[in-house]
């Protein structure tokens, strides 16, 4: 399987398709960091919640690169499942080169600094917060992007819409005092965590619900490729 | 392999493709699945290849290895054709060296060694369905299936198309072909799997059947429709002909295509291996040998 994945990801890379989601990622990464500096464990919760659709729509791009009889031709080599999960672990590992290249954005341009009050937060403790806070994305933007892409939601119209709700739902969804905050993956309350007091308890909330959320998302696309044969 | 009581449609609302066929193909065993345009046979080879899922029954005994030669090959991808078929080789399984000597044998083969370097979507449409049929055969499979293996081919390739399923054959696989060509005369052992409204209906094997051959008289302008129908019903057309007693001025046209017959009046008839082209006599005979199952 690990071949699928590899010429999945050449695929998407030598279109050049990579690129423009890659372009849209370090603009807002640009935008955020531009204001000034921060609290690592601050901004990169944010930039955890700015980066979910743009792996979203990176997933989508991937996964719709490959043309749908190759897809097939794919599924009978080395059979359905296999064929799902290898689409989805290129994916995975596409995003999380973008996290990398997130973790590691504002440093060179001054977008965070170290503690200054004797409440802040420690580096490494930092970094450790805002990789969580990444971590906890990627799930759940490859979820969506499959649910978009071209073999899940069917037309072209259907995986936009799908990309739209589910980014703009998650921001939306996810404010403070939202009615129905669950139907989201909790970007924002991640965002507030790493902001706020971090608690042990709280972190293993919310990563409990960010990967509840995820299964359930992934569990909606391969029933839609299912339906779509 | 046997498709018991397979049903098929696209969508949920939809019109049946498939309306409980039933069918069941040996190792050793070649079936031609036949029928008009639009009919399922492609919907069908899907089926049994395993990229299509039945809605209802099921497909049981399908061999681990099927090599699946669509019917339009995706050449809209970013590889040479050497790295797609490394990539594809590698993807069933065959090691790093395993598959560059596969990658060589087929491209050889196939006359694809010019084209090692050249990308995908440079390729002509008969080159990128030989890249098709190259990377079916990669690995040997239990089952091929082949949804129009002729088309776009050259002669050459053509004519090997029949030696790779013998080799499949004899290594105990089983191959499913469609074609709407006529190129199945090359394999007169085969099944005969006739697909008309949803149902799958086989014909007893030309070989088990005394053939009658029919002429067939025909207007010049539809002589390539006529053909084609009669291919699609299983029969075999030996050749087509001009035939100037029949091309009276009443059923010729104000102004006959200009054509290499009417130039060559005298020429022999045309054997109708190949496809007819617009480059027909005002008027024809076709030499039909009929469908197995109508000669009796």
């Amino acid at each position: 399987m690990s071949a699928l994945v590899r010429i999945r990801l050449a695929g998407f890379l030598r279109t050049g398709r990579a690129v423009a989601p890659l372009l849209a990622g370090l603009v807002t990464l640009g935008i955020l960091y531009g204001g000034g500096r921060a609290q690592p464990a601050e901004a990169y919760g944010v930039s955890a919640v700015v980066l979910f659709p743009v792996l979203a729509w990176q997933t989508k791009i991937l996964l719709d690169v490959e043309p749908d009889v190759q897809r097939r031709l794919a599924q009978v080599t080395v059979g359905v499942a296999r064929e799902r999960f290898a689409g989805l672990l290129a994916a995975g590992l596409a995003a999380l080169v973008t996290v990398a290249v997130a973790l590691l954005f504002p440093w060179p341009v001054g977008g965070v600094s170290g503690p200054v009050d004797p409440g802040d937060r420690s580096i490494p403790v930092g970094l450790a917060l805002g990789l969580w806070a990444h971590l906890l994305v990627v799930p759940a933007a490859v979820a969506l992007g499959a649910l978009a892409s071209r073999a899940s939601a069917g037309g072209a119209g259907y995986g936009v819409a799908v990309l739209a709700l589910g980014g703009v739902g998650a921001v939306v969804l996810g404010l403070t005092g939202s009615v129905a905050p669950w139907l989201a993956p909790p970007l924002m309350a991640t965002a507030r965590t790493t902001a706020g007091d971090a608690a042990a308890l709280t972190v293993l909330g919310l990563s409990g619900w960010a990967l509840a959320w995820s299964a359930a998302v992934f569990g909606g696309y391969l029933w839609r490729r299912r339906a779509q044969g | 392999m046997r498709l018991e009581n397979v049903w098929l449609r696209y969508h949920r609302r939809g019109p049946w493709v498939l309306r409980g066929i039933d069918a069941r193909i040996s190792p050793g065993e070649v079936a031609i699945v036949l029928g008009r345009n639009g009919v399922g046979k492609s919907t069908l080879l899907q089926v049994a290849a395993g990229v299509l899922r039945p809605g209802r029954g099921r497909v049981t005994d399908r061999p681990a290895r099927v090599g699946w030669v669509p019917e339009r090959f995706p050449a809209d991808q970013p590889f040479t054709v050497a790295r797609y078929l490394t990539g594809m080789a590698r993807v069933a399984g065959l090691g790093r060296a395993a598959a560059d000597e596969a990658v060589h044998s087929w491209t050889d083969r196939l006359g694809l060694s010019a084209f090692r370097s050249v990308r995908l979507p440079e390729l002509s449409k008969g080159t990128a369905q030989k890249v098709g049929l190259a990377q079916a055969m990669l690995r040997p499979p239990g089952l091929l299936v082949l949804d129009e293996p002729w088309e776009g081919l050259d002669a050459a390739t053509r004519e090997l198309v029949p030696e790779l399923i013998d080799e499949v054959l004899a290594a105990e696989g089983a191959v499913l072909v469609s074609d709407h060509r006529g190129e199945t005369v090359r394999l007169p052992a085969a099944r005969r799997w006739l697909v008309a409204d949803g149902a799958l209906s086989e014909e007893a094997s030309a070989a088990d059947e005394t053939i009658a051959v029919i002429e067939v008289a025909v207007p010049a302008a539809r002589v390539a429709g006529t053909v084609a129908r009669l291919r699609a019903e299983g029969h075999q057309v030996l050749r087509v002909r001009s035939d100037a007693a029949n091309a009276a001025p009443q059923a010729r046209p104000a102004e006959p295509p200009r054509s290499a017959g009417a130039a060559r009046p005298a020429e022999p008839p045309l054997e109708t291996a190949g496809e007819p082209t617009a480059e027909q006599p005002a008027a024809t005979d076709a030499v039909v040998a009929p469908a197995a199952g109508e000669a009796r």
